[in-house]
Formats: structure tokens, sequence, C-alpha cells
């Protein structure tokens, strides 16, 4: 039986600016099974990162609701939905997101210390193991190349075990090689974790390896009747 | 969160650097308070404690009656120190030899006298003397140098004073309580006051002044005033060093009134150190609480992870910026050393506490409201970099300016004080605040005009306008404080130094006979630098009044005075003969406060009374005074009342006459001159050849009262420079908090081609504009702060300070350019790259 991980109803997203109420995102609907991978595609200014961002818990709607891992995040406040975050939830950025005053593996313990981990150290070091840097624990994020930057990310949102992990563009700042070596090491990850991947991506080939494709369009959902009814069930690694 | 995370995270933190200038500025804040406080507790005990020695005691009760045996009693019950002493006037004779004779003032005394300071003796007179802890045997007497001259005796000798008969055993050459008072000045006889009753000369009727000395803890002595408040008056007098001499007294009140300034601007300075170095790491950590947040975070994780991080900064920055200040403290001791007492009194517990204090309350007011904006900060920040975080900008300035106006009256304990000094900023701030948003607002400028370094310079600081209003404001604010101290500093010194000038006439000699009068002259000009004339001297007394006799006068003035206020004040007899002069003008330290001065040459007599005196014979402005001088009567009319300074230290009268008016009568001279310590032995000599000459040494106490205002003086001047120490490290932070912004830009530039010439040339403009700015404000905020001051807490003159005006805005432009190149010089010249990544 599958598990509905992530599932958003007739999500509305509006902005006040100064010309006047922008509307970003309206009438998403979608339903996400646990394990699957997901792609969020469209051009500039579609409305992807704003849907990202809601998903995740890192925004709040304007109107509509968002279940994620069994809770209405949307119901909830911002402590909580911190909680859900720190539980379930992983991301990987386009400008990787660490903190420049840490070394690689600082940057890998800090979720793990959030959540009170005791072994974070020996946690982290495994992780940064398994995306080959290793050798690089003690480096700040400034002697590490993009490529190596991006990996020491995906090692800090998979230590915390995340069941679904959200990627906004992360192989949007490397070439196309090194993007192609950390896209390897993300689904290779998201295969021996069974974690959910949501991923905001640009890249065609990067879109095609995921099952599903969510397109945005002046912030609504196009494509087929299914993939508008929001059905995204099917897509399973 | 847990203790040791949030210790890691401070751990990791201060590794980074980010953590340093927060922690530099507490230190300074807390070091600088408490030096200041330490330094200032020590001095002033020490001021305390040797200006008391004015008094031979802290406090003294004193009377023309005797004692009450119940003061006495208090003061036991209190474990105060307590001594007795009287002092009357009395003929001494030398018991053998020449029948010479001289009226003395006596002082009997009781043990353990002195209780403040020492008294000085020697073997032969007229020479400096050794401090001794012991007093005159019995059956002995200590005599001022004048006496032995006077008396023709040397020390061993016997001299008689009433029914008993002496040895000489000492030269007294330095007694403490020598006091302030012109008017005491026959020559010392120090003696036992067991010895008295054998005199026999105190009798009922006796002119005889009663002192009880009292030493001990400040509040003990104040609680005793209170307690016998009602007895006091109206016979006996409570006196403090304040009541004893004023103008030292006047001067340890402002000096403390400075000090407590200084201390007050350093606080200001040092917060606003804390609150730029607080501010910085705040936004330096905007991207990292975003990341924290993502990574599940939650608000309250932030704020109490973050108060944890301040706390523990808090913690460190406190202790050692105590550490700090003591050792600043000890320096500043070392550096003055000459100037300070050989033993500094040990500090109180105050000064600690507080540091401590301002450490808390800086932390509070200025460090936590821009971390508690931290948990605000949006998650989305991570992927959307244009979300605007923060507390709201009113929130952090309303907890400054609470925090500041409590941390400023707690330690002021002076609402005046600190109210002055807001208003001073508040009307700053708000003037400049507008100035210099017209100045660099100007028109609006496209682009960075990074064609020529003066136009990137221009456009960098209009593009920026808004920061580098408030940083304009902030380098004011420091430069108009440290211009305030300057001003107020050297206001209070010249006029310190003023009132006793080098080579002030030291030594007063009065009775020289008219036909002794040029060959004293002639001597005195001969063996000292003495270019002046002695002038005349008249005995007279007052007989009429009005046509009224002088006593039915007295008479009628008691009567109308036995009003609701009791019976009249004892002051000083209508009938008693007294001193007489004339002059042509008003005399220095004298200032006519009702009347008129007279012209050159006034037809008919006139004469200028003393106010007090006036007021408590009941005379003013056209009464007629008839006078008798050596039998010929005088009618002169009053022209004028004066102030007199009497703690002048110069020849002061209470009945001055129009010049003319005391020609012909009986006179005899008198004259003041300087004479160094060295050249004491002169005396000597002068007073064997014209024993009758009344002399008067007023040196010690002029030593005495310039050794105290030089010493606050240094204090003051060190008060002064550490609050210049704050005020650049105000400066540091201010540019270090703009500098971020600034050299992203800047590096861009490079990266794009600019030349280091170029940029550093745009850096140096800049911050030599926002230097002249700032130096502009802060000169209009000092001369308005200065001016309130000085009217209303130190009493000084006021006015415009022309020199400034220039001088400010120089001062400005050389210091903030200078720091602020150095500040960011580095930079320039690295590699853009690693500017653009640490950035």
């Amino acid at each position: 039986m599958t598990i509905q991980i992530l599932r958003a109803d007739a999500l509305v997203k509006r902005v006040a600016t100064a010309e006047g109420e922008l509307t970003i995102l309206e009438g998403i609907d979608l339903r996400i099974d646990a394990g699957a991978r997901v792609a969020v595609v469209g051009e500039s200014g579609s409305g992807k990162t704003t849907l990202l961002g809601i998903l995740a818990g890192l925004d709040l709607p304007t109107a509509g609701e968002v279940w994620l891992d069994g809770e209405r995040i949307t119901g909830l406040g911002e402590e909580q939905r911190a909680r859900v975050r720190a539980r379930s939830v992983g991301f990987v950025f386009q400008s990787f997101q660490l903190i420049d005053s840490l070394t690689a593996l600082e940057n890998v313990m800090l979720p793990l210390e959030l959540r009170g981990d005791r072994q974070a150290k020996a946690d982290a070091w495994e992780f940064l193991d398994r995306v080959g840097l290793a050798a690089r624990t003690t480096h700040y994020p400034r002697q590490l190349s993009g490529g190596e930057q991006q990996r020491v990310a995906i090692a800090r949102a998979f230590a915390s075990k995340p069941k679904v992990l959200f990627a906004d563009e992360p192989t949007g700042n490397l070439d196309t090689l090194t993007g192609a070596k950390v896209a390897e090491l993300l689904f290779d990850l998201n295969r021996e974790a069974g974690t959910t991947l949501v991923l905001v991506t640009h890249d065609a080939t990067l879109a095609e390896r995921c099952g599903a494709t969510i397109t945005l369009a002046a912030g609504r959902m196009v494509g087929d009747a299914e993939q508008r009814d929001g059905v995204l069930q099917a897509a399973r690694p | 969160m847990t203790p040791s995370l949030v210790l890691r995270f401070a751990a990791r933190d201060w590794r980074a650097g980010e953590l340093r200038l927060l922690l530099a500025a507490l230190i300074l804040a807390v070091g600088a308070v408490s030096a200041i406080s330490l330094f200032v507790d020590r001095l002033q005990r020490a001021l305390v404690a040797e200006s008391t020695s004015f008094l031979g005691a802290d406090r003294v009760i004193e009377s023309s009656r005797e004692i009450p045996q119940r003061f006495r009693d208090l003061a036991r019950e209190r474990n105060l120190a307590q001594t007795d002493l009287l002092t009357f006037p009395s003929m001494v004779f030398a018991a053998s030899g020449g029948e010479r004779s001289q009226l003395a003032s006596v002082k009997a005394v009781g043990p353990g006298y002195p209780l403040r300071g020492a008294l000085r003796i020697a073997d032969e007179p007229f020479v400096a003397g050794t401090v001794t802890q012991r007093l005159p045997e019995r059956g002995q007497v200590w005599l001022d140098s004048r006496l032995f001259p006077a008396l023709g005796v040397g020390v061993g000798d016997q001299v008689s004073v009433g029914y008993s008969t002496f040895t000489v055993g000492k030269v007294l050459t330095a007694e403490p309580d020598r006091g302030g008072s012109f008017f005491d000045f026959g020559p010392r006889l120090l003696m036992r006051a067991e010895d008295v009753p054998a005199t026999r000369v105190v009798q009922p009727g006796s002119r005889i002044e009663y002192r009880l000395l009292l030493a001990g803890d400040d509040d003990v002595l104040g609680d005793l005033r209170e307690e016998i408040e009602d007895e006091l008056r109206p016979n006996y007098r409570w006196q403090s060093i304040r009541g004893a001499n004023a103008s030292i007294g006047r001067a340890l009140e402002r000096a403390e009134s400075f000090l407590l300034l200084g201390g007050l601007l350093a606080v200001l300075l040092a917060g606003i150190a804390v609150a730029l170095g607080a501010n910085r790491y705040a936004r330096r950590h905007f991207d990292h609480v975003g990341v924290l947040k993502t990574l599940g975070a939650t608000p309250a994780e932030i704020q109490w992870g973050y108060t944890g991080v301040l706390l523990v900064i808090g913690i460190a920055g406190t202790l050692l910026g105590l550490v700090f200040g003591a050792l600043v403290h000890l320096g500043i001791i070392a550096a003055l050393g000459g100037f300070l007492p050989v033993a500094l009194p040990m500090p109180g517990l105050r000064p600690v506490f507080t540091g401590l204090v301002t450490g808390f309350i800086c932390l509070l007011a200025f460090a936590l409201p821009p971390l508690l904006g931290l948990k605000k900060i949006s998650p989305m920040r991570v992927i959307r970099r244009d979300l605007a975080a923060g507390a709201a900008p009113a929130v952090t300035y309303s907890f400054a300016v609470v925090g500041s106006i409590g941390l400023l009256i707690w330690y002021s304990g002076n609402i005046f004080l600190t109210i002055w000094a807001l208003i001073g900023a508040v009307i700053t701030g708000s003037v400049f605040a507008t100035l210099a948003l017209v100045l660099l607002r100007g028109g609006r400028v496209l682009g960075m005009q990074a064609g020529s370094t003066w136009r990137l310079a221009l456009a960098g600081l209009q593009r920026r306008y808004r920061e580098n209003v408030a940083q304009i404001m902030i380098f004011g604010f420091a430069i108009m404080l440290l211009l305030i101290m300057l001003l107020v500093r050297t206001a209070l010194v010249d006029e310190w130094q003023a009132q006793i000038p080098e080579r002030t006439p030291n030594h007063f000699i009065m009775n020289v006979a008219p036909d002794e009068a040029p060959a004293v002259q002639e001597l005195l000009t001969a063996r000292t630098d003495y270019d002046g004339e002695l002038f005349a001297m008249i005995r007279g007394r007052v007989t009429a009044v009005n046509d009224m006799s002088a006593q039915a006068w007295r008479e009628r003035q008691r009567e109308q005075r036995r009003g609701p206020d009791g019976p009249g004040r004892g002051g000083p007899g209508l009938r008693s003969e007294r001193n007489l002069t004339f002059a042509e003008e008003v005399p220095e330290n004298n200032v006519v406060v009702d009347g008129e001065w007279w012209s050159d040459a006034p037809e008919a007599p006139l004469v200028s009374l003393e106010d007090e005196y006036a007021e408590n014979l009941g005379l003013g402005v056209g009464d007629k005074l008839t006078f008798d001088i050596g039998g010929v009567p005088l009618e002169v009319t009053v022209a004028n009342t004066r102030r007199v300074e009497w703690d002048s230290l110069q020849p002061n009268f209470f009945i001055i006459f129009s010049p003319g008016a005391l020609d012909g009568y009986a006179a005899t001279y008198m004259t003041s001159f300087y004479l160094p310590r060295e050249q004491k032995p002169f005396l000597y000599e002068l007073l064997s050849a014209y024993p009758t000459i009344t002399l008067i040494e007023v040196d010690a106490i002029i030593a005495q009262v310039r050794s105290i205002i030089d010493r606050v003086t240094a204090a003051v001047e060190l008060v002064l420079y550490l609050v210049l120490v704050a005020g650049v490290l105000v400066l540091v932070a201010s540019i270090q908090s703009s500098r971020d912004h600034r050299l992203k830009e800047h590096a861009l530039l490079r990266a794009l081609g600019g030349a280091r010439r170029l940029i550093g040339g745009a850096l140096l403009i800049e911050f030599a504009v926002l230097g002249v700015f700032a130096g502009l404000v802060a000169v209009i905020g000092a001369e308005i702060t200065v001016y309130a001051l000085n009217r209303q807490i130190f009493e000084l003159g006021v006015g415009l300070h022309p020199t400034l005006w220039v001088a400010g805005p120089a001062l400005g432009m050389l210091v903030i350019a200078t720091v602020g190149y150095l500040g960011t010089r580095k930079l320039v010249r690295s590699p853009p790259i690693t500017v653009l990544r640490e950035v």
C-alpha cells in the first residue's frame, strides 16, 4: 500500500506589490506518494521556487492546504512547522547554503546537533565519506569547489534521514559534468534511503530522470489531464 | 538547544571572528566604565582624605561655647574617632632675656590630634620640617617660626603663657588645620590641653574657640549630624571640607561632575560600539539563521541559541572588561605617579558593581535587540535573498534609548546631567540627520560613476545615503562627546589655574610703622622679586550712623531682628576697631553688588562696605557713617556694597574709603609678596630687624590648594583620554559594520577592471567627506551641550569657540579618513575574488 507523503489542495499564493496584488500560484492540487521522484519544471518566474517553499513548510500559502508526512502544515505555527522540518524534511539548494564559518564536517553535523544526536560527529563523518569527501572534513566552504560544496550540502541533507528531500536547482550552479555527478549522487542516495524527492529544475535531462513532472506556467499547473488533476503517484523509482 | 550546543556555536562563531568586535566593544564598555569608576573612587577617597586634612578631621563642630558632652557621647556610640581642641589668643613672654612679648594664637590639643593630616616640626625656624605623629610633651610648647625672632628665643628656652612657664620643645612648621582663614593670623603656639587650666588664661568671657574633631565613615557622620541637627543651631557650627574651604570644595565638586560626565560619555560611546558590533553580527547571521530554520531549528531555539551565545560573550566580555578596567586604572595610577598621594586608599566594591551592571545593560539594551530580530527571519530567505529581515529599527532604537537613559541615570545619579546629555544628543541627531540627508541627497546620480575617483566617491555617498547619514550621526556623536570633554576640561582647568596663578603672593606683612616703611620696601625689593609699594592701613571704628550713636543703632538693629527668627546672628561688631584702607579701583575678587564705585576723585569722602557686613549691621547705600580714627572724627557716605571672595588668599577689607578720604591720618603699612620656600630664612632676618611687623604666611595653604588642584586636573585629563579611546573604538566599529557593503561594491569594480588607485582614492574621499560632515555635526552639538553644561553644572563662562568650527570638521576628516582607510586597506589590496568571497 502506498502512503501519501505530500499533498496540496487548491494552493493560492498572492503577494502585495507596489503595482497591486500579484498572483504567484493559483489552483495547485497535487498528491505525492512516499518514495516518488517528482520534478517541478517551468520558466523563470513561473512560481516553481514559491511552490517548493510552500510544500516544504518554509512559507505559507494565501489559501489552500498542505499535508506533509501526515501533518496539515498549513495549520501549524512557525514553531511546529520547524519541528516537522527537523523530523521529515531535507534541502539541497542551488547556492549550496553552507555556513561559511563552519567546516564541512560541522556543516553536516548541524541538523544532527539540532535534533540532539549524541553521535553527530560520527554520523556526519560517515555521510561525508559516502559523498566522497572524507579527506575534506576540516575544510571551510570557501576552500571547496562548487561541486564539492554541493556534495557537502547533499551529505547534510541526507544526514538527518529525511522523508522528503526538496532540491532547488541542485545543479544550477555547476558545470555539466559536475552537475551530472552531483545528480547521480542525489539519485543514488535517494534510492538507498527510499526518500521522496521533489526537485525544482531547468534541466530537461534531470527532469526526465524523475518519474513524474509538474509543469508550471504563470503560477498554474499545465500538461495532460492527469497531471492537471495532480495525480502523481505513478512515479516510483 | 542544549547549553553545550550553545557553547559549541559560540566557540565556532568566535573561531570565525564573528564575535570579536562585539567582545572588544563590550570589554571596552565595561573596562572604560570600571577603570574610570575605580580610579575616581580611589582618587575621591584620596582627595577627600587629603582635603579633610584642611580640617584636621572629616568633620568639625565649632563654637565659642564649650562642646556639649552629649555630642562626644553620641560620637563614641557610633565609633567615630574624636578629639577636642581649643584656640584662644594670648600674650607669650620670653621668660629669659629681654622681656620680649608677642600676641600668639594658642592651640591646645588633646590626644589623637590631628585626626587627618599631620604636624610638621623642626629644630630651627623657617625650614620645611618633618612629619611627626607626636604632640608636645606636657610642660612643653611648640612655636611657630615667626615667634622665634619676635621673642628672641630658641629651641630649649623658656616662655610663659599666663601663670605657667613652658619649655620650647620644637619649631612647629606646619599644621593641617591652619585653615584658609586669613584672619586667624596670630603666630601659633601649640600646647597640650591638659596644661591649659594651670595658665589660668581661660576665664569666663575669654575669646575661646572650641572644636570637636570627628573622623569616620561618611554615612555615620551624616547620621550623627542628623541626630544633633536641632541642637547645633544657633551656637554650634558643623563643618565639612566643602564648607571649610570653598574654593577646594568647588573644585572637588566640579571635578566629580566632570569625571562623572566622562564616565557617562564613555558608557554611551561603548554602548554604541556594542550596538554596532551586535548589528554586524546579526546581519552576518541572516543566512545562517535561514539555513538553521530549513534544517528544522524552531524560532524559540534560534532565540534561545543566540541569547545563549550573547550570554557567553556577555559573561566573558564583562569579566575581561573588569580585568581590563583594573589594568587600565593601574596604568593610570602608574602614569600619574608623581601627582598622586603615595598610598591611594583601596577602592570600594561599587566600581566593580558598576562595571558588572554596565556590561549587563549594554548587552540588554544594545546587543540583544538586533539578535532578537533573528528569530523572525523567514527560512524562505535561503531561496530568496531579497527577503527583508531583522527587528524593526524602531524596536532596536527604543531598546537602546531606554537602556541608555537607565544607564545614565543610574550611573550619574544626576537626572539633570543626564537630561542635558540626552537633549544634546537628540538635537544633534535630528538637526543633523536632516542636514546630512539634504547634503547627501543633492541629486540622484546614475550608476556608479566609475569614471573618476571623485565622482565614484560622491556617487557612492549619495547612493547609500541612508547608511551614510546613520554613519555621520554615529561619527558625529562620537566626535561631539570628545569635543564636549575637551571644551569643559579646558574651561575647568583654566579657571582652576587662574584661581591661584604661579607666584601668587604668599606672604603678607602688616603693622609696618610709617618710619620703617621705606626701609622695609627697600629690603623687600633688594632680597625678593618684590616690586610693589606698601600701602596704608589705618585703624578706626564707627561711632555714629545717620546721626544716631553706633550703640543706639546696634540696639535698634537687635530689636528689629528679634522677630520670629529668634535672636540676631552674631557677626562682626559695629564698634570694634577695624583695618581701613582706600582704593581707586574695585579690588580684585570684589564685585560691587549695590550702588556704584566712585570716579577718580569724589568731592565728598565715600566708603564701600562688604555686603554681608553691611547687611548684618543694617547698613546700605546712602547711609552716613562717622568714624573715629585716632581720635579724629570723619563722616562719610556709603557709596556701594561689595561681595568679597574671602578665600581668594588676597588682602580683603570690610571697609574701603575713596582716595584722599584718609589723607593725613596716622597709618601703618602693609603689603604682600611672593617668597619661594628656599628663601624662607629671609623672614627671620626681616622679623629680627623689625620685630613689630606682623607676618602672615599663606604659602603652605597655597601649596596645599595647588597640589589638590593639580591632581584633580591630572585626573580630569586622564578621563578625557579614556573617553578618546572609547570614541576611536566606536569609529572602528562603525567603519567595520559598514565595511562589507562598501567593499562588495568596490571589489566588484576591481573585478570589472577598476584600478587600485581609483578604488582606494574613492574610499579615502568617501571617508573624508563623511568625516567633514560628522565634524560639523559634532561641533554644533558640542557647542549646544557645552553651553548648557557650563552654565548649569560647572558655572563657568559660556561663549562660542570659533576655532572649533574649523578644527572639528578637519579633525573629523583626518581621523575618519585615516581609520577608515586603514580599516579597508587590506581588502583594497587583496585580490577581488578573496574580497568577494569574504563579504
